[in-house]
């Protein structure tokens, strides 16, 4: 367990997701860094029924946290949970339903360079691709604002300007021990973010 | 010592033989060559001549096989003289090799010096490699003692000494130290761990004696690492370090001495803190070699904020700087300090 940031890497027009996931990969391997297999992130949504104005809850899972489920309200109050959770949650029907249109999925191959874990790979919304996220963790530090200027450095190497400042979600929390709950909270302003592009994008019924 | 004197000098006096044995081959070889070369360039000519003359006047062409005959007498007269040099350096080297089998003969068997040297004979394990590999570690082991030897004499002008071996050592001076640093009173030892903990509150030191007699001290550094400094009395045996979110305690709530940190940063500490656990050695003085070892450590304490003060980059090979200097405490990488 470590640092980690998250950074949406843009996909220039004319250019696939995959092909820039390629490159994203091969420049990782031509600084040192080793494939370790592949890592998996959903985040399910479920809404309100009875609650007005209605609430949301983001459930997450993490290939990386295999035995935990994350519940994230809208207010950021995060549970972590066994992955039992999952089944409370279907006996919760009557008071917050899943939208599976709004699942999304975080899916690509996960890197090792020394103590870094890098992950890249490519968000989907209920099947079709959105876009390409970033994350770089530094697993032997704890507190972000120790390490940020490491984490600058290789990030600089890696996606360039994009890693100008740490992820909003964490700015306010540079100071405190890192827990994996600050990373879900980071991938959820994120795939927020493609959601409501997506809205946007989307003609109005 | 003579007789192998005498058999080195018939070894030596047989591979001359060999030498002028395969010289006179050479030259067999060469001589039939060249005869033959010469043989087949006349053909072509006298054809060639021939050739010549059937087109000229039937007149001449008396004169012409007249002519020819006389070719053929001159390349008889070559051919013998080939045949005789031919038979002259085959008779040579039929006399060099009888030569060399009367020098053969008298040459002994080569006294074998060990069981290697006839299993290199051996034509089952012709196709094994055994003996070239033998060979070769022996070769290692040899350069292995002559570095050994010279490591000994380096080591016994280096005054930094924690080994009791007479070798290293002047026995008579170690007595006199040891007593002071290893036979140190627990008490006084739980009471340098509270000093430490009072005059470093960035750090968190405590006690415990797993082992018997022998102090094994904790110390939490910030947020950062954690280590582990074995004692014998007041002096540094064992130290190990590790990340913070890692633990000195196995699954069944033992006390964990001797795994390694995961991560490649803690590990490369662990063997910078190993030398400056030498480095601080100081037998007439346990006390201050410690706090001088912990106040080097405490430099840790900005492991993953500061830049080397050489390269002024945060990362080299994807690790930052892990080395601090032992006078300064400033940040290097461990590539960065020469």
């Amino acid at each position: 367990m470590g640092v980690s940031c998250v950074y949406t890497y843009p996909v220039p027009e004319g250019r696939s997701g995959s092909q820039v996931v390629d490159v994203l990969h091969k420049q990782i391997e031509t600084m040192g860094g080793t494939k370790m297999g592949n890592f998996h992130v959903d985040c399910e949504n479920y809404q309100s029924v009875m609650l007005n104005p209605a609430k949301t809850l983001q459930i997450l899972h993490s290939s990386e946290y295999p035995a935990s489920c994350f519940a994230i309200l809208d207010s950021g109050i995060t549970l972590v949970a066994d992955t039992l959770f999952d089944g409370l949650m279907s006996n919760l029907k009557n008071y917050y339903q899943a939208r599976k249109q709004n699942k999304m999925e975080f899916k690509g191959q996960r890197f090792q360079l020394a103590d870094f874990v890098i992950k890249i790979g490519s968000v989907s919304l209920a099947g079709s691709f959105k876009g390409i996220l970033v994350e770089v963790e530094y697993c032997p530090s704890v507190v972000a604002s120790e390490c940020w200027n490491l984490l600058k450095e290789l990030l600089h190497s890696l996606i360039g300007n994009i890693a100008e400042s740490p992820p909003p979600s964490l700015k306010v929390k540079m100071d405190e021990t890192y827990t994996p709950a600050m990373t879900m909270a980071q991938y959820l302003d994120h795939f927020n973010n493609f959601r409501k592009a997506a809205a946007m994008s989307q003609p109005p019924r | 010592m003579n007789l192998e004197q005498a058999q080195a000098d018939l070894i030596l006096q047989s591979l001359h033989l060999i030498q002028k044995l395969r010289n006179g081959v050479g030259q067999v070889f060469k001589d039939l060559s060249d005869g033959i070369s010469e043989y087949v360039e006349e053909l072509p000519e006298k054809e060639d001549s021939e050739g010549n003359k059937d087109k000229s006047s039937s007149q001449n062409q008396k004169e012409s096989t007249g002519s020819s005959h006389e070719k053929s007498e001159e390349q008889h007269e070559k051919h013998r003289t080939i045949l005789k040099t031919l038979k002259k350096s085959l008779e040579t080297i039929s006399h060099d090799f009888s030569d060399l089998e009367k020098t053969g003969a008298n040459i002994g068997p080569v006294q074998m010096f060990s069981n290697i040297d006839n299993l290199s004979l051996d034509p089952v394990d012709k196709n094994t490699v055994t003996h070239s590999q033998l060979l070769q570690s022996y070769k290692w082991t040899n350069k292995m003692h002559e570095l050994a030897n010279q490591a000994v004499s380096i080591l016994s002008q280096n005054t930094l000494k924690r080994t009791q071996s007479p070798k290293f050592t002047n026995p008579k001076r170690q007595k006199g130290n040891l007593l002071a640093a290893c036979l140190a009173n627990p008490a006084a030892i739980d009471q340098l761990v509270t000093q430490l903990n009072q005059n470093n509150p960035d750090a968190k030191f405590s006690l415990s004696r797993p082992l018997g007699s022998c102090g094994v001290m904790q110390i939490e550094l910030g947020r950062t690492l954690r280590a582990i400094v074995v004692l014998r009395g007041l002096t540094i045996e064992w130290v190990k370090v590790k990340g913070y979110d890692e633990t000195f305690k196995t699954d069944d709530g033992q006390m964990d001495l001797w795994s390694g940190s995961r991560y490649q940063v803690f590990q490369k500490i662990t063997h910078h803190a190993e030398a400056a656990s030498l480095h601080y050695y100081a037998p007439l003085m346990p006390e201050i070699a410690i706090k001088s070892f912990v106040l080097w450590l405490r430099g840790f304490s900005n492991l993953f904020s500061a830049p080397c003060q050489k390269c002024g980059k945060y990362l080299q090979n994807n690790m930052p700087p892990t080395w601090r200097d032992y006078r300064s405490r400033e940040a290097f990488h461990d590539v960065c300090r020469m």
